[in-house]
């Protein structure tokens, strides 16, 4: 039974590589389409005059549901904790709509932006987080 | 509470599939990488158990990566002797004929307190009944006591004794254990007749027994679980 052994460290082995992979792909994945939706909101609030429209409700819509999706997947992951800001400020963006605060939404989608970045930052692998 | 319950049953199944691949050694004689290995591992298990908001992966990756570590230095240390000089050291003698190895004694960072007390754990309580002592890779110490103070064997008195043979288990707490029906080469109907044959009771059964051995000069130890124990000679009725 010495090679069912050595195939245990080898399952093993490629259990780690293939979490590894997973994660890198799922977080740099996610990210990326966080960060084009609210490109694409952006835009939106650029081009009309309020919020209080379909197309920029609906995006709005888009995003929570990406990001909540992905959010499941993600903690399986990451600490939950280190995760929770983006689903406030999507939080934050729906009661912007009914205010009808231009400005505070712009700010909800920078900061958006901003934990796109930091995020991709600590959940990637680089020489910063190994050391 | 649920989820805290859940996460222990789980990582204590991995934690103990992670010793059971280490291998039985780890329990007993361990090397300094196993001793580092060991409490690493009792660390991380207990992270992802107590904080909810921490993925069970964030403990379990790290512990299988340890696994995988600990069995490639262990592979390495078997194959070469540099590494395994490195990784675990070497076993030096700590008492030669000519008395205590004081230079060697300080290297290893023990006193001689301590020396005392590792002799004593081997059953001599006077350094001058011992030959050698040796400090093992694992920390223990392994003691040649003088020849005048080793204990007299058998061969040393010039008796002759019949060898003597480890008992097989046949029947433990009402069960059959066929593997060893099987290695001691004997049928489950043999079994029947052995206990029919030495009990008290016309329909006896196995259920009833608590413990059935047999050793390869044929004798064997009977108890039921109602009952006292007994020893006798089999004929024609031998493990192999």
């Amino acid at each position: 039974m010495k090679w069912f052994h050595y195939l245990n460290f080898v399952l093993i082995f490629l259990v780690i590589v293939g979490v590894c992979i997973f994660e890198d792909i799922l977080v740099s994945k996610t990210l990326s389409s966080i960060e084009e939706r609210c490109l694409y909101i952006e835009k939106i609030v650029d081009q009309e005059d309020n919020l209080k429209n379909m197309i920029f409700v609906l995006a709005i819509d888009n995003l929570e549901y990406d990001w909540d999706h992905n959010e499941e997947k993600l903690c399986y992951l990451v600490n939950h904790k280190s995760i929770q800001e983006i689903g406030q400020e999507i939080a934050k963006l729906k009661l912007y709509i009914s205010d009808d605060d231009v400005a505070s939404a712009r700010v909800s989608l920078e900061l958006i932006k901003f934990y796109c970045h930091s995020y991709s930052h600590f959940m990637g692998s680089n020489i910063h987080n190994v050391l | 509470m649920l989820t805290i319950v859940l996460r222990s049953i789980i990582i204590y199944l991995i934690v103990l599939i992670i010793f059971r691949l280490m291998g039985k050694r780890q329990l007993g004689q361990m090397q300094p990488f196993e001793l580092v290995l060991t409490l690493i591992i009792a660390d991380l298990a207990t992270i992802p158990m107590a904080e909810v908001s921490v993925p069970v992966l964030h403990g379990v990756l790290p512990l299988l990566t340890l696994v995988v570590l600990h069995f490639l230095l262990a592979l390495i240390s078997r194959n070469s002797m540099k590494f395994s000089k490195m990784i675990s050291g070497k076993p030096v003698i700590i008492i030669n004929p000519k008395g205590i190895d004081y230079k060697a004694l300080k290297k290893l960072n023990l006193s001689t307190d301590d020396l005392f007390s590792a002799l004593r754990e081997c059953g001599y309580f006077n350094i001058s009944q011992v030959q050698y002592a040796i400090m093992e890779t694992n920390g223990k110490v392994s003691v040649m006591p003088k020849a005048e103070f080793s204990p007299v064997t058998n061969s040393d008195m010039k008796i002759r004794t019949n060898e003597t043979f480890i008992p097989i288990v046949l029947i433990s707490e009402g069960k059959i254990i066929d593997e060893n029906i099987a290695l001691a080469g004997l049928s489950e109907e043999k079994i029947q007749k052995l206990l029919t044959k030495n009990s008290a009771q016309k329909n006896v059964k196995v259920k009833d027994t608590l413990l059935l051995t047999i050793d390869q000069n044929g004798e064997c130890y009977l108890q039921f679980k109602k009952g006292e124990g007994k020893t006798f000679q089999t004929k024609g009725l031998v493990a192999r």
